[in-house]
């Protein structure tokens, strides 16, 4: 009894090591990809690009030098402007002291001025971002649980029926979804509900925008609505005001399903391997041969054993969602970040960029650590 | 379909060339496989004979007076504007230059396939050498190759290929060089798994007693073994890497939005996505079918050859 008391203290006390060993690595991965971020932007575009969001066309060149040296990117000697913008020897500050000029402005928050037209002229990229990321995590987090939703049940059903008519089925849908451009789908949806479905002489489903007023359905009058959280279902739930809630969701379908379709079909596969594999132990068939209901074996013995490599995609999952928003965000008009950023890839606004890039990395890195420690804690076979 | 049982009995030593024969047999009974076997075929030929099937100059023959018409009977759009174009047929409509969809869909599938092929093989042979030397190396120089296969697996592959394109500039050459960057990491994360289990085996033990080098054991003995499964899970992601170059081309990461590529054609599509929906909707359907077909291959040949899922 005490013995095995001190095992598992053992085990946990190697888990906080794994943990904090991962936490470090984690930390390491973000400041190298720092560095290959800023070497990407920085160091392979002309220096002038740095300055292109604190610049105007009527600043005189000495102003456009005080700019450049407060920014760490020219020296305190450099004698003119055109010295600068021609990489006069000298008048660069080198790579690595830019770096890390940055590296400090960055971590305390400090990440520039955007260049995004249409919003405002003298907004920080940091309050920018913000402001359109909660509809990009909405649409992130609608398409992971439709994704949940629907691929488990197919998984499971594809693994009980293999080789037969359900397991066809699925294994069509599940690689139609992995193989369907979800622009194409995205499209294909709009032209269905806004074409062809009508109601009342308005489309079905709104084509576009997060809180569209030109769809049949919709109830609410937008304006109306005091943003608390910036994310409109949550707004709705939150101000209980249910017509607001429904215009939301309603908006937020056929986006949603358009971004589950291709994780839909990745999860699906591994649901249906797991499961397969977990049914051929030996376990299943003591269970069996108890004379235990098919029902119960594969919900009560398999499933929970065949869902473990199910969730160490979680992290896969959280990439894929986000690197799919973008196409879907510019196919319905969402207004979240990954439409921003393609404007931002336009007019070269790289402090946007930077900050997309290193926010989703941060997201993903962190999800693979929480979900690795959960599925520590959940499956007691494994040791660190 | 054959019985399980009786396959159980017949079923060969894994590895010999019996077993690939066996392979093969499994593979020819699932419908699916055939299937996804003859679209890649015929997206292959498609790709290589364009040229010879339409006038490859046909895409700089822009006539804007014949933009974006429909006059095939078989479909009724039942859209009240529609400008029909005249005697001459065209198939699929025309696009926004005017020009025949279905002439910019062929001429567009061979610059598709070129550069996904082109994709994979660059990922393959990056993540195969460096996967090698990460397995049979060990110690730091392993250490340091998965930490920078970590750099690249937390940026989801769509976002860095964009940042690579708006820094390096939009060109097909670069957009290959985008895609290829976050795909390797898959390879080689597999090659250094099958190496590690390959390096044990006594015949490594017995090269390296005869006097082998590293260079020598490693890329003529240990890889040439253990290769088949990175080309089956090359197979399976053809058509994952059309669909990517298809979405950034579709993003607009083009060098010109004249060339028939069919993210570029898409492209196009979404600007008119109410006044003449066939021009999406046919490009991105070919797009689903070539990449279905590589998919349906390769998710039947990854079934027969995983030992642990073969019945």
């Amino acid at each position: 009894m005490d013995e095995s008391r001190l095992a598992a203290e053992e085990w946990l006390v190697k888990l906080y090591e794994y943990a904090i060993r991962r936490l470090i690595l984690m930390v390491f991965v973000l400041f190298m990809l720092s560095l290959v971020v800023f070497y990407l932007t920085r160091g392979l575009l002309p220096p002038t690009s740095a300055l292109s969001s604190y610049i105007t066309p009527r600043m005189n060149d000495t102003a456009k030098l005080a700019v450049a040296q407060s920014l760490g990117v020219a020296t305190s000697s450099c004698p003119s402007f055109t010295d600068f913008t021609r990489s006069t020897p000298g008048c660069v500050v080198p790579l690595w002291q830019q770096y890390f000029t940055w590296l400090r402005n960055v971590i305390s928050g400090n990440w520039g001025y955007t260049l995004l037209p249409g919003i405002s002229g003298t907004e920080t990229t940091w309050n920018v971002f913000f402001s359109r990321f909660p509809y990009t995590a909405e649409l992130a987090i609608a398409g992971a649980a439709l994704t949940i939703l629907i691929a488990i049940p197919f998984g499971i059903v594809s693994a009980t029926h293999n080789n037969k008519l359900p397991d066809h089925v699925s294994r069509v849908i599940s690689l139609g979804g992995y193989s369907v451009p979800q622009f194409w789908f995205g499209a294909l949806a709009q032209i269905l509900f806004v074409l062809y479905i009508r109601v009342n002489g308005l489309g079905f489903l709104p084509a576009n925008g997060a809180l569209a007023t030109n769809c049949g359905i919709c109830i609410s009058d937008p304006g109306l609505v005091s943003q608390i959280t910036g994310v409109p279902v949550l707004d709705g739930i939150l101000s209980g005001n249910p017509s607001y809630l429904w215009d939301a969701l309603v908006a937020l379908a056929l986006p949603s399903v358009t971004l589950a379709i291709t994780s839909i079909g990745a999860l699906t596969r591994i649901v249906r391997s797991s499961m397969m594999e977990v049914l051929r132990q030996d376990y299943i068939l003591l269970a069996r041969s108890k004379g235990l209901k098919d029902r119960v074996v594969i919900y009560r013995h398999a499933l929970r054993n065949a869902l473990l490599p199910a969730i160490t995609i979680s992290g896969l999952l959280t990439a894929l969602l986000l690197g799919g928003a973008i196409v879907i965000e510019i196919v319905f008009s969402w207004p979240g970040v990954g439409n921003a950023s393609l404007i931002a890839a336009d007019v070269l606004d790289i402090n946007f960029l930077e900050l997309y890039v290193l926010v989703t990395a941060l997201i993903i890195v962190a999800t693979n650590l929480v979900v690795d420690l959960l599925y520590a804690k959940m499956d007691p076979r494994i040791r660190y | 379909m054959t019985d399980p049982e009786k396959a159980e009995v017949s079923r060969p030593t894994s590895g010999s060339i019996a077993d690939i024969r066996y392979g093969f047999h499994l593979l020819k009974q699932n419908p699916l496989v055939i299937f996804g076997f003859a679209i890649s075929i015929a997206s292959l030929f498609i790709a290589a004979f364009a040229n010879f099937i339409v006038d490859p100059n046909a895409w700089k023959h822009t006539d804007l007076s014949f933009r974006l018409c429909w006059n095939n009977p078989a479909i009724n759009w039942g859209l009240v504007n529609i400008f029909n174009c005249g005697a001459q047929i065209y198939p699929l409509g025309t696009d926004s230059y005017g020009r025949d969809v279905l002439q910019m869909i062929i001429l567009g599938i061979p610059l598709d396939v070129q550069i996904a092929i082109e994709i994979v093989t660059s990922a393959v042979i990056v993540g195969v050498v460096f996967g090698g030397i990460a397995a049979y190396a060990g110690g730091v120089v392993d250490e340091i190759i998965l930490r920078i296969t970590d750099i690249f697996l937390a940026i989801p592959g769509i976002l860095l290929a964009i940042v690579l394109l708006v820094i390096l500039g939009r060109s097909f050459g670069i957009l290959t060089l985008a895609v290829a960057i976050t795909w390797w990491p898959t390879y080689l994360r597999l090659m250094r798994s099958q190496v590690l289990g390959e390096k044990e085996k006594p015949y490594v033990e017995s090269l390296k007693a005869m006097g082998a080098g590293p260079s020598r054991i490693l890329f003529r003995h240990i890889v040439p073994n253990s290769i088949y499964p990175i080309f089956v899970q090359a197979t399976l992601d053809i058509g994952g890497v059309i669909l990517t170059v298809s979405a950034l081309t579709f993003l607009g990461f083009t060098p010109n939005p004249l060339i028939p590529e069919l993210g570029n054609l898409a492209n196009d599509g979404i600007r008119y996505i109410f006044t003449a929906p066939w021009l999406i909707i046919f490009s991105g359907l070919t797009i689903l079918i070539i990449s279905l077909g590589f998919n349906l291959l390769g998710d039947g040949i990854r079934d027969v050859f995983d030992p642990r899922l073969r019945r």
